[in-house]
């Protein structure tokens, strides 16, 4: 099995989308990111729902765990959701010298190119292309489950 | 002057320039400028590492060590959130009670711990209240590390100044609270109050928000109530310890390190988990500073500028020691008051000895504390814990400007010293 067999339809948001669409994608289909293109469709990187959630939560917060237990259910939800109002995509991907390379393998990459290098990555998408055309997705849980069902292990 | 004291001069010069132009890490400065010391035959190994009064100064940092550890372990258990929380639901939301109460914490701990540590706690926490009333944080946080400055000042341990100071002359823990303390808590009290004006325009808010700030459960974030309970009485033992510690001729830092060990036995934190928040840096920067310093005594060039200043202002304590808290407080503004007091410790120990070393010559080392301590509020790069509040901000997305530091700096720092002026004048000249 190759990459572009795996490879499934998958949402695709640009740099100047609203942050809160993104987030909307990830929360509503309980996906694990967003793939994020350019102007010209062309593939700048993977937006995991962790990143999102960096966005949101404030540093301070992230960086005191005592205080993120002071919070009222309601109070701490309506402080993160605040902070996407207004925002672009772009806003929430981390400033370019800290983002990984674009977790991407080619449409014939074999389904352990493809788990080596979202491993090496740590990213839970794949993006299949050739040539910058997008054949699509592949998710840690899809690729995990053809890798189990391969070696007999159903899940 | 002979050649070794002009090298040793020379090198000392050479390394507090690259400190307080931080041209190099601090650390690398304070360390070449030991290791040149040496190499230079400047002192020695055995007078670097064993002498009393050239030589590293193991009981400050032995005590620094001890407190870092033990200030590790406090910061795992969340009571500084559960307090400050309390204190903002308490004062009601309102911005100036908000910040008066956290300024009187960030004071207390302050004269407990080390400023630096009592910043970085007390911040979050300010980010967060502020976050909920729709507040900007900035007045807030120039207001909490000035308190720390001030509250450092009221004890041995509260500022790492104070701790060279004690071990030097030979002060104990009750000798400063007795000295400084009553001074720190009449500044406070003006500090306060001059909050109220200075930052003016920073208490208009929205009432509406209130009830997001009363809605905080500081409960929540006391995370192990056994390690608190721990903590709690280790810290009382220590600060008992202190209290006793010349009665018990035992030195603060055994106490300190007695401190560690046991609540690192006591409690189920793991050993790393308990030095991770040693500062590792600034101990091996006290390390080098004490080895240069040493090597001026050693070449005798501290025993001549001291006789020097004798000569200068013998005859006129009063003019001592008001010399030295204005220019301790202005040296103090622009360069790390570390260096500093370590470099003057020994031209002050030799002028107290010098003036016969009665309660009133004992003065100038609270004249050294004060200005040193104090004078660390003018600027922005004054004392470690204003970098550490810029930066801290920076971080949040609400970064503090030199200069919007400094003009408020400037005032405080101006007050304080116009405030310990009259105290040491009346205290141990005029009722003296």
């Amino acid at each position: 099995m190759r990459a572009r067999d795996l490879a499934e339809d998958y949402p695709l948001v640009q740099l100047t989308d609203d942050a809160m669409t993104a987030a909307r994608l990830i929360a509503e289909q309980r996906r694990p990111g967003v793939v994020v293109v350019d102007d010209e469709n062309h593939p700048v990187t993977v937006l995991p729902g962790s990143q999102v959630l960096r966005f949101i939560v404030p540093g301070y917060v992230q960086e005191d765990p005592s205080l993120a237990r002071v919070y009222d259910e309601r109070g701490g939800a309506e402080a993160c959701v605040n902070k996407l109002e207004g925002r672009m995509v772009k806003e929430l991907l981390p400033p370019k010298e800290k983002r990984h390379e674009i977790p991407k393998v080619s449409g014939d990459a074999t389904v352990i190119e493809c788990a080596a290098t979202m491993a090496r990555l740590h990213s839970p998408l794949l993006l299949v292309t050739d040539d910058d055309t997008i054949h699509g997705v592949v998710t840690a849980s899809h690729l995990l489950e053809v890798i189990l069902s391969t070696s007999g292990t159903n899940p | 002057m002979t050649v070794s004291q002009i090298l040793s001069v020379l090198v000392f010069v050479g390394a507090y320039i690259l400190i307080a132009t931080e041209r190099v890490h601090r650390v690398a400065a304070a360390l070449g400028g030991a290791g040149l010391m040496l190499a230079l035959g400047l002192t020695n190994g055995e007078t670097a590492f064993h002498s009393l009064d050239a030589g590293v100064d193991w009981n400050v940092v032995f005590l620094l060590l001890g407190m870092m550890i033990i200030v590790g372990v406090i910061k795992q258990t969340g009571l500084f959130e559960f307090l400050a929380i309390a204190a903002a639901k308490r004062a009601k939301g309102k911005p100036f009670a908000v910040l008066a109460m956290f300024v009187v914490i960030t004071a207390v701990a302050s004269a407990a711990l080390d400023n630096v540590t009592t910043v970085l706690l007390i911040a979050p926490v300010t980010f967060l209240v502020c976050d909920r009333l729709g507040l900007n944080p900035i007045p807030f946080l120039i207001a909490e590390v000035m308190a720390s400055n001030i509250g450092g000042a009221a004890t041995l341990i509260g500022d790492p100044p104070n701790i060279i100071i004690a071990s030097r002359s030979g002060l104990t823990f009750n000798d400063f609270l007795v000295h400084m303390g009553p001074f720190v808590v009449v500044m406070m009290a003006v500090f306060v109050l001059v909050c109220r004006w200075l930052f003016r325009s920073a208490f208009h808010y929205d009432e509406k928000r209130v009830a997001e700030v009363m809605a905080l459960s500081e409960r929540e974030a006391i995370r192990n109530k056994t390690l608190l309970v721990q903590s709690m009485i280790v810290l009382a033992l220590v600060l008992v310890g202190f209290v006793l510690h010349s009665a018990l001729h035992v030195e603060p830092s055994v106490v300190a390190l007695l401190g560690a060990g046991l609540l690192v036995l006591i409690s189920k934190v793991t050993t790393e988990e308990a030095i991770e928040d040693v500062e590792w840096e600034t101990l091996v920067f006290f390390m080098g500073l004490f080895v240069m310093v040493g090597a001026l005594v050693n070449t005798g060039v501290i025993g001549q500028v001291s006789k020097a200043l004798a000569d200068a202002v013998g005859g006129q304590p009063l003019l001592a020691v008001m010399a030295l808290l204005v220019i301790s407080a202005v040296l103090s503004a622009i360069v790390d008051n570390i260096p500093y007091v370590a470099t003057m410790s020994p031209i002050v120990s030799d002028l107290v000895d010098a003036q016969g070393g009665g309660p009133q010559a004992e003065s100038l080392w609270w004249s050294l504390a004060l200005g040193a301590d104090l004078g660390g509020n003018a600027t922005a790069v004054g004392a470690s814990a204003n970098v550490v509040v810029l930066g801290l901000a920076a971080r949040n997305g609400t970064p503090i400007s030199f200069w919007q530091f400094t003009r408020y700096g400037l005032v405080v720092a101006g007050l304080s010293v116009l405030l310990a002026a009259p105290y040491l004048w009346l205290r141990y000249f005029l009722f003296a």
